[in-house]
């Protein structure tokens, strides 16, 4: 190597003594080496390292307790006899399941619960919300998603209140006192006479739409505004811009969305538990997962049902996986997945 | 350091980055490589640097194989086109990373930041944060960050396409000035090859992941060993002409159905001896126009009509059907050719080049 | 040679008729103030409630039945130290939940983002299939595991079933597939050769996500805390299930007990206590709404 000239020699002081005595020269600098499979087995471990807090907890609350909740369903572990030792009862609990009286009729409100609220609100409106608020002046959309996000904050018994006096009987009912004679009102209840469905899916589709809103107003202010300038001088109407570029774009947060809702939705019940508690009546509004946490925590007499329960939750989570993995095979999640473009360590 | 690259590729299932790729590096010398995007340029040079594991072959600095030695051990720096800058730290800050990361004390590291920074001219802006400095300033911190450290090799990745015309013409110069003052092996990879050719000691020039030629600047330029290497050096590019090449009695002849012309015997020897077509090339500035179309210079010169005239300010770029076949060629601007206009073209035959056109390799060179 | 064609008159650029572009801003505005009527409805009655006798939808009673009535009987509530202490709870479950959900997702979300190893996409598909598993279903089996941890000696007291240790780490946990898959998502932005960069200069992979990689996804990250942060304070379910009695109750379980233990219901009691759970909230919330609307700026990358 010719004289390197950016410093003088003695100039700084290296802290590696090792490459100060040794002149500057190609061979003085050193290089450690390892194996192949040494480097490999080092950059894996490194891997595993940053991932070791997720796993051991996704290790000690999902795994484990999934497979609990699989033995735990082939159990008769109650609360009335929870200090004996588990009693295997075979496929007891399963047959009990799928020969209840009523399954048929919770499968069917579950798939209407899911997929009504999860096109209307969750996606739909959601995106609707997105498209309008960030085609308006800065401010006003931020106003309105801003009031939207609301609900989100408000404690789940306290929101509920909030909905249970809109739909309540005169005279306390807000819906009644605002609209009298008009769209169903009837001075009556609402929620537990009228239309529990629709208040079932207002309350849930609020919570559930600004979440959607909010990713996709983001995936939508992160297109590139040259992209919509070129459209509208192609002469594209405001229409053929959101069909043609918009959506296509947000494609991606569009897949996520609608993976992430519909299994939120296929397990959440606190909306519906405090509201309807599945009533009026018989498992009017009751889905899946109210089911199996009223098994579970709440059954008759003070004994909770628990390996009933998690047998109603085992066969949901079955579901949802099923489910799960059908979306990241339908919507090709891996293939979006990109490389690293950094790989040797 | 002299740095050996040995059968060296590349690949993600199924997208060939650089294939098997052979270049020896001279201590002290500035490599370019030149090819068009997407050619691998990066990609070998971040296997040079660690960051990619090559998929076979060998990377070794002074004879040591450092295809196992992490990138913060190879004694290197790194310029990127994209600067690359840490945006949360000052220009100190970025500067005076890396000496940070070898645990230098805090005298040591004010010193030699100060030193390269004067060195790049950008002594007082050691306050100010990444995003107050313009793009040229930016480059130049990105430089200092890269030379603080004293590496053994440089790498550049085409570290002056986001600057104007004008900067990246100064820079060029303190670049190329810097890199032989202080010695250091460099790897330039550029697309550009103007600044190849003024740079670089060697120019590498590379195709589709192959490495096409490895030579020093004149002779890629004068002898061109393949048809790619023969169009892509030199701007504007090389005109190809298909003709038969035909000898006897030591008269040497081109012919197709547009053209005629005479050729030197040490030039078309080898040709003459190929049955059917082959590549003819001729630089656009080596011709000249004559003035008086004379047909008594027969087999020496090419008559054709203006289609289009570009001017380049000190020459025009001309562009010419000579019966049906397009050429492109440099004229003096004082000549005033015009579109339409019908010209008669002296060629240097001593400068053409002849390429096989099945192997595309040159009939000149071997 | 083509030559060069005379261009077509342009379409007007952008200019629907005045009139129609009235219309459908009008149309806009009366969509989103339609779509926010419950929500406003809905807290206006809620403030109207926590200062009342009792409501007839949206109209203050007394106890005659006359308009009025107004009152602060129903805010007593703040000077028990009950409500205090869960307020502590809360906050207490909430900052653990940011400080778990933070360290654990911003560490494997950038694994995940930028590393190669062996195993790193079945990862990425479990961390979308984890999404299958909600709290909800799994309460069952997290009771068993977390009384098995509250055998552990010492740490058991900490994070057992009854403890806001236990109660913070179930919630922890339940969140982080959104949280790695978030953070995956504002690391998959970032430039690579920034990494590559500080790689070369010598820093560790430890270091490069520390020093360099963590402070470009400073507002992703305040974003999730923020987010993470609401969900800890709203926490019900899980606390609820996972906790006996006052002294761990947080402010959610508190409400409930506040529905559940007098009889008859102050309705506007409990109203009240909910306004007040939201107002640090929305205190935080007026302060921080550029970052609340921009939190999954990183999680929905264009493909
Ligand atoms: N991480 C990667 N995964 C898959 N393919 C890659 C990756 N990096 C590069 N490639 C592909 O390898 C080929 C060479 O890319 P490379 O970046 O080396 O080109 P380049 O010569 O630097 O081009 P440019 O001048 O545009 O920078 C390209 O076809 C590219 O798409
Ligand atoms: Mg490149």
């Amino acid at each position: 190597m010719r004289t390197f000239g950016l410093l003088e020699k003695g100039d700084i002081s290296l802290t590696k003594p090792l490459d100060s005595d040794v002149p500057d020269v190609a061979t003085g600098f050193r290089r450690p080496q390892r194996s192949a499979l040494g480097r490999r087995f080092r950059a894996t471990v490194t891997a595993y390292g940053f991932l070791g807090p997720a796993m051991a907890l996704v290790l000690v609350f999902f795994i484990v307790p999934g497979i609990l909740l699989l033995i735990l369903s082939f159990t008769e572990l109650s609360s009335a006899n929870f200090n004996d030792p588990w009693s295997y009862i075979g496929f007891d609990n399963f047959s009990r399941l799928f020969t209840d009286r009523f399954f048929p009729k919770i499968l069917r409100n579950t798939f209407f619960y899911v997929f009504t609220t999860l096109i209307l609100f969750n996606l739909g409106l959601a995106l609707l919300l997105a498209l309008v608020t960030t085609n308006m002046p800065r401010r006003a959309g931020f106003f309105f998603r801003l009031v939207w996000l609301l609900p989100r904050l408000t404690p789940s018994v306290v929101y509920i209140l909030m909905w249970r006096r809109i739909g309540q009987a005169d005279p306390f009912g807000i819906y009644n006192q605002l609209f009298p004679e008009f769209l169903g009102a009837s001075g009556g209840n609402l929620f537990l006479g009228g239309s529990p469905w629709t208040f079932v899916i207002l309350t849930n589709g609020f919570i559930g739409a600004s979440f959607g809103m909010i990713i996709f107003t983001s995936a939508l202010e992160s297109i590139p505004k040259d992209l919509l300038t070129a459209a509208k001088v192609d002469g594209a109407s405001l229409w053929r811009i959101i069909r043609d570029i918009k959506i296509p774009l947000i494609k991606w947060p569009l897949l996520f969305i609608s993976t992430y809702q519909t299994l939120s939705l296929l397990t959440s019940f606190e909306y519906i538990l405090l509201l309807t508690d599945g009533g009026p009546g018989l498992f009017t509004t009751e889905v899946w997962a109210l089911t199996a946490y009223k098994r579970a925590f709440a059954s008759y007499a003070g004994n909770s049902q628990w390996a009933f329960g998690a047998t109603w939750a085992i066969v949901l989570v079955t579901v949802a996986l099923i489910l799960a993995v059908g979306y990241v095979k339908m919507f090709k999640f891996n293939e979006l997945i990109e490389e690293p473009r950094i790989e040797n360590l | 350091m002299r740095v050996e690259i040995k059968n060296l590729s590349k690949a993600w299932d199924g997208v060939v980055g650089a294939d098997n790729i052979n270049l020896d590096i001279s201590d002290g010398d500035l490599v370019a490589f030149l090819g068009p995007s997407g050619c691998g340029k990066t990609t070998t040079l971040l296997m040079v640097a660690g960051i990619y594991k090559p998929s076979g072959g060998t990377i070794s600095f002074d004879g040591q194989v450092v295809n196992e030695v992490a990138p913060k051990d190879r004694g290197i720096g790194m310029v990127f086109q994209s600067y690359a800058l840490y945006p949360h730290m000052s220009v100190f800050g970025n500067i005076s990373y890396p000496l940070k990361l070898q645990k230098v004390d805090k005298a040591g590291i004010k010193q030699r930041v100060q030193k390269v920074a004067d060195m790049m001219g950008i002594g007082d802006l050691l306050d100010r944060k990444i995003a107050q400095l313009s793009g040229g300033q930016q480059q130049r911190v990105s430089l200092g960050r890269a030379l603080v450290k004293e590496p053994q090799l440089l790498l550049f990745d085409e570290p002056l396409s986001n600057l104007d015309a004008r900067l990246r013409l100064t820079m060029r110069g303190e670049i190329k000035r810097l890199q032989s003052d202080l010695g250091i092996t460099s790897i330039y990879v550029t697309h550009d090859q103007v600044e190849a050719m003024t740079m670089a000691d060697k120019i590498a020039v590379m195709s589709k992941g192959v490495l096409q030629a490895y030579d020093v600047p004149e002779a890629l330029y004068d002898r061109p060993k393949t048809l790619f290497v023969a169009g892509f050096v030199g701007n504007p590019p090389m005109n190809f002409l298909d003709v038969e090449v035909t000898g006897s009695d030591g008269e040497f002849r081109a012919r197709s159905e547009a053209i005629d012309l005479v050729l030197p015997p040490d030039r078309a020897e080898k040709a003459a001896a190929i049955k059917g077509k082959v590549a003819m090339g001729l630089r656009p500035e080596d011709v000249d126009l004559v003035s008086d179309a004379s047909p008594g210079a027969a087999g020496l010169t090419l008559g054709g009509m203006v289609e289009g005239v570009e001017p380049l300010g000190r020459e025009d770029l001309v562009g010419v059907s000579i019966n049906g076949v397009e050429m492109r060629v440099l004229v003096d601007k004082t000549k005033g050719v015009k579109v339409g206009d019908n010209i008669e073209l002296a060629v240097d035959t001593s400068k053409i080049q002849l390429f096989d056109k099945e192997t595309e390799q040159s009939l000149l060179w071997a | 040679m083509t030559t060069t064609e005379i261009a077509p008159p342009l379409p007007p650029v952008g200019l629907l008729p005045k009139a129609r572009e009235k219309m459908g801003r009008r149309f806009a505005y009366g969509f989103l103030i339609l779509s926010i009527l419950p929500i406003l409805v809905g807290y206006a009655w809620l403030i109207i409630a926590t200062v009342s006798f009792r409501t007839e939808g949206l109209l203050p009673r007394n106890a005659e039945g006359g308009i009025g009535g107004f009152t602060l009987r129903n805010w007593d509530f703040v000077t028990d130290a009950a409500i205090w202490n869960a307020m502590f709870n809360s906050l207490l479950i909430a900052l653990a939940m940011v400080i778990g959900v933070g360290i654990a997702s911003t560490a494997g979300g950038y694994a995940l983002s930028r590393m190669k190893f062996a195993g790193r996409k079945g990862f990425l598909s479990m961390t979308l299939v984890l999404h299958a598993f909600k709290a909800e279903m799994l309460l069952i089996a997290i009771f068993f595991v977390l009384r098995w941890l509250g055998d552990i000696p010492i740490i058991g007291n900490f994070i057992g079933f009854n403890s806001v240790g236990g109660v913070a780490l179930v919630m922890i946990a339940l969140e982080l597939p959104l949280g790695i898959w978030l953070m995956k998502g504002f690391f998959d932005n970032l430039a690579w050769d920034m990494e590559r960069a500080a790689l070369i200069d010598g820093a560790s992979r430890f270091r490069v996500w520390w020093q360099i990689m963590l402070p470009q996804v400073r507002p992703g990250l305040a974003a999730l805390s923020l987010f993470t942060f609401i969900a800890g304070w709203n926490a019900y379910l899980v606390p609820f299930t996972f906790t006996i009695g006052t002294k761990v109750a947080n402010m959610p379980v508190f409400l409930n007990q506040l529905i559940s233990d007098t009889a008859p219901t102050n309705w506007n009691q409990v109203a009240a206590v909910g306004l007040f759970q939201m107002i640090p909230l929305l205190i935080f919330f007026i302060f921080t709404q550029e970052l609340l609307l921009n939190i999954y700026a990183g999680g929905s990358k264009g493909s």
